[in-house]
């Protein structure tokens, strides 16, 4: 370990003294290790986003929703197909349904004062028996005001209330949602999600009346379920129910249906998730191999400069190994600095999405570092470098030390 | 007495392209434990090549080399480098100093591939230099040195481990004559006070002087060998156009 220690204090000098060149060789893996953390942190960003969606969702509920399982996302993100009247009688006659909520959502222009601002309404489906549930079995509560009893009266997130508009909203106020004017009832604590909290929550009927969608219809359904009933058997049931108004129907233009369980929606975002972030990592280690390049161009350029070093070196007593030590030290430092230098440049990325995110509510990204990102990043760093500074070191290593000496001579 | 270092009808041949040159022809030499021998030769006669065998730097093409007894021929590169650090001191003509460390350093170094503790290291590192006169000088680069300088912490690095056999490649070779001549006391000094085996390149019959034999190469072989009573022929420089 004593001679380690000597061998990596001669590494650190060799690359102090090569200050320019060993910058742009750890400038490579810098980049590769900052994909690496802006890209993951985004990502797992997105996870807790959801995950906390699918908290706020409630473990007793299941969502039924238009399209199948395997284009969930699409569904999710662009709507699309709408469930019908038929189909959310079909859910209520499931054994074990207890009640069914439908709801769609939409993004659109509210003002507020002589403000414009991009938010999102959204449709409850039948509305009383909505706001019920919502409050007894999804924890909504106001922060402000009362709830809504007319028409033309909302629930507004704390996002809208205080973030989005430069004035702050009260309880009882008027807002004007695509031309029609509403009175904010009242103001809804946070539901934990920013899309959540960025939404103005009505009545269906009103809703679509705005909008212009079909009466009757809505783009997804939350069932809550009976006291006591298995989640599971219960999603089973629906599905048979939908089934049979399918075949009933069949003919007409019927879209596909994903009955899912909380738990199951846990799974198949999970599961996306991991893909995304397989994939970016391979693009990021990508660049980090590239990186591991320039860090052998970089050290075989050193090993030529320091032949007669290693020369040196041998003829007073170092064997191969101690050589072989020297060189891939070396370039272990070079792969570590790039990996710390990129997990700094990646967390300020990171932290500056966040801000954004903050200040812009329409911006939904936020970011996440974990610890084990670090150290991934920290440990795949390291070993690329000394993979990269394996094949120089090893040249520097077999070197004769009289060929060695005699280089420059 | 058994030899510190035998050579038994040694050959080095270099391929060139299409020829072969050979460098050393069936040179056969034996140093005893405590000489100081100085070998002597026009450039292209060999001493390099002979050098960089008696130091353990370069293998014989044909022939064996006897280190301590031991076949150097048949040892490993691992066992080769330990040798050379436990046994054998290197001063070349061009100091050959690692540049990016301070003299201190340069002159642990040696004792570091020994596996010689910190503490006990960096003690015997100054106490050297102090003894070569540097102990102002211990944490400067070596650019900052002069190259009497330089050669003196090169010398204190050679004398690190203690070895018995101290190798100088033309050591004045890039000095002034009178840098050169104290360099080349403390050898003697060194070789008289410690007993060690000395062994000098040079082609410069005054440094030759201080040895006790003269080794003449040429061609690859040993042309003469001179005693130290013979020697005094070539004093001066008058005597050196004299000489047989």
């Amino acid at each position: 370990m004593e001679d380690q220690r000597e061998y990596f204090k001669i590494a650190l000098r060799n690359i102090r003294t090569r200050r320019l060149r060993s910058f742009l060789t750890v400038l490579g893996i810098i980049i590769g290790v900052f994909l690496i953390i802006s890209l993951l942190s985004l990502s797992e960003g997105l996870k807790t986003t959801i995950n906390k969606q699918l908290q706020a969702m409630g473990g007793e509920m299941i969502m039924v929703m238009p399209g199948g399982e395997e284009d969930i996302f699409t569904s999710m993100m662009f709507g699309g197909a709408k469930l019908q009247k038929q189909d959310i009688e079909a859910i209520k006659k499931a054994k074990g349904v207890d009640k069914v909520l439908g709801f769609s959502y939409t993004g659109t222009i509210a003002r507020y004062k002589d403000e414009s601002k991009q938010i999102a309404m959204c449709g409850y489906d039948p509305w009383k028996e909505s706001l019920d549930v919502l409050s007894i079995f999804q924890g909504w509560s106001l922060a402000e005001g009362r709830w809504p009893s007319k028409g033309n009266q909302i629930l507004i997130g704390q996002y809208i209330a205080n973030e989005i508009f430069s004035k702050k909203i009260k309880a009882g106020s008027e807002m004007v949602i695509k031309g029609k004017k509403f009175e904010v009832a009242g103001i809804l604590n946070s539901l934990g999600s920013k899309q959540d909290d960025s939404m103005a929550y009505m009545d269906m009927k009103v809703y679509q009346n705005l909008t212009g969608e079909k009466q009757g219809t809505a783009a997804y359904a939350i069932v809550k379920l009976k006291e006591g009933a298995d989640e599971n058997v219960v999603k089973t049931e629906i599905e048979d129910s939908l089934e049979k108004t399918r075949k009933r129907r069949a003919g007409t233009d019927v879209a596909d249906f994903s009955v899912i369980t909380s738990e199951k929606m846990g799974e198949i975002t999970g599961t996306i998730l991991d893909i995304i972030q397989v994939v970016i990592i391979g693009f990021a280690s990508i660049a980090i191999v590239v990186g591991g390049i320039g860090i052998t161009n970089s050290m075989f350029t050193s090993v030529r400069e320091r032949t007669k070093e290693i020369g040196i070196m041998k003829a007073i007593g170092a064997k191969n190994s101690a050589i072989l030590s020297i060189f891939l030290i070396e370039a272990g430092i070079v792969g570590i600095f790039g990996g710390i230098g990129g997990v700094l440049l990646g967390s300020i990325l990171a932290k500056v999405i966040d801000y954004y995110g903050q200040i812009n509510p329409t911006f939904y990204f936020t970011t996440t570092i974990s610890p084990w990102m670090i150290v991934f990043a920290l440990v795949f760093s390291f070993s690329i470098g000394c993979l990269a500074g394996f094949f120089p070191a090893r040249a520097a290593a077999k070197l004769k030390p009289v060929d060695a000496l005699r280089k420059y001579e | 007495m058994e030899p510190i270092i035998k050579l038994e009808n040694v050959w080095k041949i270099y391929q060139l392209g299409k020829t072969e040159l050979a460098a050393l022809r069936g040179l056969s030499l034996e140093i005893n434990p405590g000489a100081f021998v100085a070998i002597m030769g026009a450039s292209g006669s060999g001493k390099s090549t002979l050098l960089n065998i008696i130091g353990c730097l370069d293998f014989p093409t044909k022939g064996k080399v006897y280190l301590k007894g031991e076949d150097i021929t048949k040892m490993s590169e691992s066992q080769l480098a330990q040798l050379r650090g436990k046994v054998l001191g290197f001063v070349f003509q061009e100091f050959n100093l690692l540049p990016n460390i301070n003299c201190l350093e340069n002159v642990m170094l040696p004792m570091v591939f020994q596996r010689v503790p910190f503490l006990e290291r960096k003690e015997k590192a100054e106490k050297i230099l102090k003894m070569v006169g540097l102990e102002k000088r211990m944490i400067h680069q070596p650019a900052e040195l002069s190259g009497g300088e330089r050669q003196r912490v090169a010398m204190a690095r050679a004398f690190a481990n203690n070895p018995e056999v101290i190798i100088a490649d033309e050591p004045t070779g890039n000095l002034d004559s009178t840098t050169g001549k104290m360099i080349m006391e403390f050898l003697k000094d060194f070789h008289i006070k410690q007993g060690k085996t000395m062994i000098v390149v040079t082609h410069d019959p005054n440094i030759a002087n201080y040895a006790e034999e003269i080794i003449n190469i040429k061609d690859g072989q040993i042309t003469k060998n001179h005693l130290a009573a013979e020697k005094v022929l070539w004093k001066t420089k008058e005597n050196i156009l004299k000489s047989p």
